[in-house]
């Protein structure tokens, strides 16, 4: 019972994890119709801000997280603005090729600036854990997870109860009328991508005390968080970090319950069997 | 009309002589580039002409090239029987989970199918007769003239399907599902079955193209069969050179292919810089595809891209 | 367009292939090497080493072949970490570059395929950077390599074992399931077994896998004397960072194929990498002797001032391939390469490497040097005794 137990709270932790790290690409995707096949490489810059920041400035992990957010909030508004709004409206597959490509490019400068080493980013407290019971619980990884909630309930409040926050709600239910409304596009779209950037940033940076850091981790990355990002709906927070709960327990219990070389196969079956099964949750996003 | 089928033979006999007047690396680079051509041309009828942007049919391929690999490295059949199995595989894993998964639209399809893609690879990696995930190694070969001539048939043929799909009534019943697929349903189409048969084209094709690669490596395992990065780059290939046109994807997949290939073969260290800047700038300035902007510019001039980039920024 | 590519593709290959035509007194070896990419971490110490060693092969005077003087030149490719990529830039290597004979990739999976390619065109290959035994398997006769077999990693550490008390009794074997460590799983539990130590836990995970916590979980629960880890590096460092914040740590020892000897691994890991075990084929110590660099450590402190990074047994692996390459073409007195692969089966001497003699099927044979972490440097323990006593049993994570 005490190793079930156990496992259930690892899969708990990473899930919230996994979940932050969706948020991002569901909201860009959800409202702006584009899929960010960058988001990765996103990821991977916060990560890196977050350890420069840790190592070079001694400031810690967590107190680093708002700087490098706000870095990635504006690398992501201004490749928005110069970049993406260029091809915005047109196929929404061009929005996957563009984003491939910016992938390539970003990857490529990161391992070119940082080199190929792996980065952890270890404060003390890193390994640190408590035990309630049989189990044992990790601060970092705890510490990940109430981030995690903490963002996204600060996404979700921010899209339902401020003004800007409706905005690009209704923009992304209907362009024309938001418009009509009085809702400037450029601003929204490019507050939007910066929101979900800032957000794919944080992730990064925790991910770097849980685990480590490389240029070329958002490749996987990128893959997983589509699947939450698709399970939790989209632009809808906490349906988005539910999603990365799901997939986190149940890569969790099925190393534990089934082997460990199967987690693919039932986090990636999941996912079709979730979509086939119940296409009534989708009507309304296709 | 005569024009074009002669222009178009005259092509295709010097695209078969290629292998016995050009240099062996050409020759390489070739075999890699029809059988990615190939693959964006089955993508094509499922994306292109039906509308339904598939971003697993690597699975095709890997279930193709693990087809022929049992075959021939566990059974020791010929290459012949590998390829047959080939494209059983490939069309038995569309018939069996086409039907499900084609009810979902848009992104959703794309999800579901990418799954699927992961979901092989790791039962792949599981299963001992495929060799689990330390592979399969099959008879060394050494006949690269053969595999030049056999990809590019692979691809005529596949492009002659598509021109096929593109002439017939099914082929008008797939764009009908594109533009609108609830009109088309209610006009009679019957849309579960052109979707599937669809899916299972692409299939034959991409099958094909894996067993090919099978015995042309020599040496298979799940990374490298159901490749993931293959779904983006037949993606790629395809808008590159125009979704739902009959040339389209054989162009995109052959210019970006002899571009990464040129760019890693001569400037190894900034190649996939270059790469990625190429694509950035295509979709800026082609947003669809290469036929279009070459008719395009013919017609308009340079206004093209000055309407494109009005039309489709914010 | 297609025709216009064709015949644009074949200009430029002849122009290319006019251009590739060797000096010919110099003999060119060629690579595909994982320069960028997911690999490059590692791929680069071939890179390298490769460059290092030509180059100091050629400050000596170069090789004599057949009474003539001849230098040796390097063409590296970068593969990006894509295997196929790399099959057919050694393709390209043969065949456009023109270059003679042939060095490895980092990595079994990549060493697979590539030397497929040697075998068809009939040209040596000897390759520092797949230990597993599925590569010369094949019967292929222009195979070389100089990582020993994957099965055999575990042996001297196995064989430590039985003389360190307290008794170790029980394993748990975690292995990755890709071709280099189910090598390595499946000769551990033949040793295992002759020595009479009992299998606990015996699990694979998916390689690229960056969460443990379910195995680490599980390990916790059976409780092992000893944890034996096959893998890659960057599991490696997760599967240490996790065991510490879930508190998992077996009760006398833990060793790990990988990233133990290499620098970066203990920086990233700082305290957490002490009493890590691991093995290496090679060490930076005056006892290796070399014909160019003098011994092993002159070796350590050359490429560490060029590349401002110590070399570990990968980057001393490539080097010994180039010396392999150097021996032979001189004992053959010619550049054909059938004579070559038949004097790199012969091949006997002493290098920084170590001793570089392969056997029958190809591969060399060496022993792994037993090594561990203590206060955050590397240190000699064991290969046929005690070199240094090791930090045994190790104390769990609350209490170091």
């Amino acid at each position: 019972m005490g190793l079930f137990g156990q496992i259930l709270v690892n899969g708990i932790l990473l899930g919230g994890l996994y979940g932050l790290m969706a948020l991002g690409m569901g909201l860009v995707w959800g409202v702006l119709n584009i899929v960010n096949l960058a988001h990765g490489a996103l990821i991977m810059l916060g990560g890196y801000a977050v350890y420069f920041l840790y190592t070079g400035a001694g400031i810690d992990p967590f107190a680093a997280l708002p700087l490098a957010m706000a870095a990635l909030f504006v690398f992501g508004y201004l490749l928005q603005r110069f970049v993406l709004n260029l091809i915005v409206r047109s196929a929404l597959l061009n929005t996957l090729l563009i984003t491939f490509g910016l992938d390539v490019v970003l990857v490529y400068l990161a391992q070119l600036s940082f080199s190929a080493d792996f980065r952890t980013i270890n404060p003390p407290y890193a390994g640190n854990n408590t035990e309630i019971g049989p189990v044992t619980v990790p601060h970092a990884q705890l510490f990940a997870f109430l981030v995690a909630l903490l963002l996204a309930g600060l996404l979700y409040a921010f899209l339902s109860r401020t003004k800007t926050g409706r905005a690009i709600r209704a923009t992304s239910q209907n362009l024309t009328a938001a418009r009509l409304y009085g809702v400037n596009p450029r601003n929204i779209y490019c507050l939007t991508f910066g929101i979900g950037a800032a957000l794919a940033g944080a992730a990064g940076g925790l991910y770097g005390v849980v685990s480590q850091i490389t240029p070329y981790m958002g490749v996987t990355l990128t893959a997983k968080s589509f699947v939450i990002a698709i399970l939790g709906g989209l632009d809808k927070p906490l349906g988005v970090i539910v999603g990365g709960l799901v997939l986190g327990i149940a890569e969790a219990m099925t190393a534990l319950y089934l082997d460990p070389t199967f987690t693919d196969i039932i986090s990636f079956g999941l996912l079709v069997v979730i979509l086939v099964a119940r296409p009534a949750q989708l009507v309304g996003r296709a | 009309m005569i024009k074009a089928a002669i222009a178009t033979v005259a092509v295709v006999v010097l695209l078969a002589a290629v292998p016995f007047i050009a240099h062996e690396t050409v020759v390489q680079y070739a075999i890699n580039a029809l059988l990615l051509a190939t693959l964006a041309q089955g993508w094509n009828i499922v994306g292109g002409y039906a509308g339904y942007p598939s971003f697993g049919n690597s699975v095709f391929y890997g279930l193709g090239t693990y087809g022929t690999a049992i075959a021939m490295a566990q059974f020791h059949h010929s290459f012949e029987t590998g390829l047959a199995w080939a494209a059983v595989f490939g069309v038995a894993c569309a018939l069996i989970f086409g039907i499900p998964i084609l009810r979902l639209r848009g992104p959703y399809f794309a999800i579901a199918t990418l799954g699927l893609s992961a979901v092989m690879g790791a039962i792949a990696a599981n299963v001992p007769i495929a060799g689990k995930n330390i592979g399969l190694i099959l008879p060394l070969f050494r006949g690269d003239r053969m595999f030049y001539e056999l990809s590019l048939a692979l691809l005529l043929f596949a492009t002659g399907i598509v021109l096929w799909v593109s002439k017939s009534r099914f082929g008008a019943g797939l764009i009908a599902i594109r533009e609108d697929e609830d009109a088309a349903q209610v006009m009679g189409i019957n849309t579960t079955a052109y979707k599937v048969a669809a899916l299972a084209l692409a299939a034959l094709v991409s099958g094909l193209a894996g067993g090919i690669h099978a015995y042309w490596i020599t040496f298979i395992d799940p990374a490298s069969a159901f490749d993931g990065s293959l779904n983006v780059r037949m993606v790629i290939m395809t808008l590159f050179g125009g979704p739902g046109t009959v040339l389209g994807p054989v162009i995109g997949a052959l210019i970006l292919s002899g571009v990464s290939e040129v760019l890693a073969s001569q400037v190894s260290s900034v190649a996939s810089l270059f790469y990625g800047f190429v694509i950035v700038l295509a979709v800026i300035f082609m947003p669809r595809g290469l036929i279009d902007m070459l008719a395009g510019v013919r017609f308009h001039g340079l206004r093209y891209f000055g309407n494109n980039m009005r039309r489709y920024r914010l | 367009m297609t025709r216009t590519t064709t015949l644009a593709a074949f200009a430029a290959a002849v122009a290319a292939s006019f251009a590739a035509f060797a000096d010919s007194d110099t003999v060119t070896l060629g690579a595909a090497v994982q320069l960028t990419g997911r690999l490059a971490n590692t791929g680069r110490y071939y890179g390298d080493g490769y460059a290092l060693a030509v180059d100091k092969i050629n400050e000596k005077g170069g090789i004599t072949v057949g009474g003539k003087k001849m230098k040796l030149a390097l063409k590296v490719l970068d593969n990006q970490s894509d295997v196929n990529l790399g099959v057919r830039q050694y393709v390209q290597l043969l065949t456009q570059d023109k270059v003679n004979f042939l060095l490895g990739p980092f990595s079994s999976n990549d060493a697979l395929d590539d030397s497929s390619v040697a075998e068809k065109y009939q040209v040596p290959m000897v390759q520092g950077g797949g230990a597993s035994t599925q590569i010369y398997a094949r019967g292929y006769k222009f195979i070389f390599g100089t990582l020993p077999p994957a099965d055999d990693y575990f042996a001297s550490t196995i064989q430590m074992l039985g003389k360190l008390t307290p008794k170790a009794k029980t394993v748990a074997l975690i292995a990755a399931d890709d071709s280099f460590d189910v090598s390595v799983a499946n000769g551990t539990r033949k040793l295992l077994k002759d020595a009479g130590l009992e299998l606990v836990l015996d699990k694979q995970f998916r390689e690229n896998n960056a969460d443990f916590s379910s195995l680490l979980s599980l390990t916790k629960s059976v409780n092992p004397d000893v944890i034996l880890w096959a893998g890659h590096e960057p599991e490696a460092l997760n599967f240490i960072r996790q065991a510490k914040s879930l508190g998992v740590s077996p009760k006398d020892l833990y060793s790990f194929t990988v990233g133990v000897p290499t620098a970066d691994f203990r920086k990233a890991l700082g305290n957490d990498a002490n009493y890590a075990c691991g093995m290496t084929s090679w060490l930076p110590s005056e006892n290796n002797k070399d014909e160019w660099f003098g011994d092993a450590k002159q070796f350590a402190k050359a490429y560490t001032d060029r590349f401002k990074y110590p070399p570990d047994y990968h980057a001393a692996s490539g080097v010994a391939d180039v010396e392999a390459f150097a021996k032979a073409i001189a004992a053959a007195g010619s550049t054909d390469p059938q004579k070559v692969r038949d004097e790199l089966a012969k091949v006997d001497f002493e290098s920084l490497y170590g001793h570089v003699k392969f056997m029958p099927n190809g591969q060399i044979s060496l022993p792994q040097i037993v090594i561990q972490i203590q206060k955050g440097e590397l240190v000699e323990i064991y290969t046929k005794d005690f070199i240094h006593q090791p930090e045994y049993p190790l104390p769990a994570w609350n209490k170091r």
